[in-house]
């Protein structure tokens, strides 16, 4: 866990306190519609820490609370987390725990793929996932704090930033990562398969079924793409 | 509602995400490095990418998927981030106002 890889994933992950502000924006404007305090929203954004779980277990807030089913929406909407923490103990298992686990209350699915690609190029470093980390957070946190602070209202232009710049920031990986593939197949199976099960299951699982498949393609092939 | 019982709720919801956080890296202390499930988390990422791109893609409508070609191409071309990004959401917002 260096300074310079703290540094690195700070710089390169400042693009999400736009993107995760304008999205905790938009999760703030929905607490605050369903009657909560700003004490308890800023507390769920930074708990929770996941559009996903926080938007489900939003849709089913009511009185009295169903919190053993909020607490399995939990876990299934962030089973993705269980994969991308053991692909980290990989990469960072040399570390102490006393490092790692703090680090990875802050884990999301974009500072996960960053830091992925960031090891091809210059090797695992946690303080990249760390530093790529606080920006998302703090955009996230902040942007529903902001939702309460002033008077305002989901507009389109807030929509569009908060619902298209982790996609696209993640397509700016595309390239790098490409360097590394054998084959198109595995990526092929992978969007196919994300778009069926965004079709037909469930949009929140398209990238771990999709992701899954296009890998067990790659397993068949005979060297590691 | 009380406020405590809100207070607790997310409280345990808290930690219910934070254990999925943390298991998989805890878990994984007794996995094999050769094993099939090590090569399986290291052949993971980029194919998980891609399937999160598509799901954004799908999420985001034809604007989405106009910013996010635009950005994949420019970054191709240009290798700067913030370039890809600019033009991805530029092109985003000028399809989103032509109405597609």
């Amino acid at each position: 866990m260096t300074t310079a890889g703290f540094r690195r994933g700070l710089v390169a992950a400042l693009p999400f306190l736009l993107s995760n502000g304008a999205a905790g924006l938009v999760m703030g404007l929905t607490c605050k519609g369903l009657g909560l305090g700003a004490a308890h929203a800023i507390l769920f954004s930074l708990l929770v820490y996941s559009a996903t779980a926080q938007a489900i277990t939003l849709s089913m807030w009511a009185s009295p609370l169903p919190i053993v089913a909020m607490v399995v929406a939990c876990i299934a909407t962030n089973s993705r987390y269980l994969l991308m923490g053991a692909h980290l103990r990989q990469l960072f298992g040399g570390l102490a725990p006393r490092k790692m686990l703090p680090t990875l209350f802050l884990l999301a699915d974009a500072s996960w793929l960053m830091t992925s690609a960031d090891v091809d190029r210059n090797g695992p470093d946690a303080g990249y996932l760390l530093g790529s980390s606080i920006p998302m957070a703090v955009g996230w946190v902040g942007g529903t704090a902001f939702a309460y602070a002033a008077p305002l209202a989901a507009n389109g232009p807030l929509r569009l930033a908060a619902a298209l710049l982790p996609t696209m920031f993640i397509a700016t990986l595309i390239p790098s990562q490409w360097k590394n593939a054998r084959s198109p197949w595995p990526w092929l199976t992978s969007a196919a398969a994300a778009l069926l099960v965004a079709r037909f299951v469930d949009p929140s699982w398209s990238m771990l079924i999709g992701g899954g498949c296009g890998t067990l393609v790659s397993m068949m092939e005979p060297t590691d793409a | 509602m009380h406020d405590l019982q809100v207070f607790a709720v997310i409280c345990m919801l808290g930690i219910t995400c934070y254990a999925m956080r943390a298991g998989g890296y805890l878990l994984a202390a007794s996995m094999r490095e050769d094993g099939i499930a090590a090569r399986f988390l290291r052949l993971a990422p980029g194919n998980l990418f891609i399937a999160f791109i598509v799901g954004g893609c799908l999420s985001g409508g034809p604007a989405g998927l106009v910013g996010t070609v635009v950005a994949l191409v420019t970054m191709a071309i240009t290798t700067r981030e913030w370039a890809a990004l600019g033009a991805g959401f530029a092109a985003a917002l000028a399809a989103s106002a032509i109405g597609l």
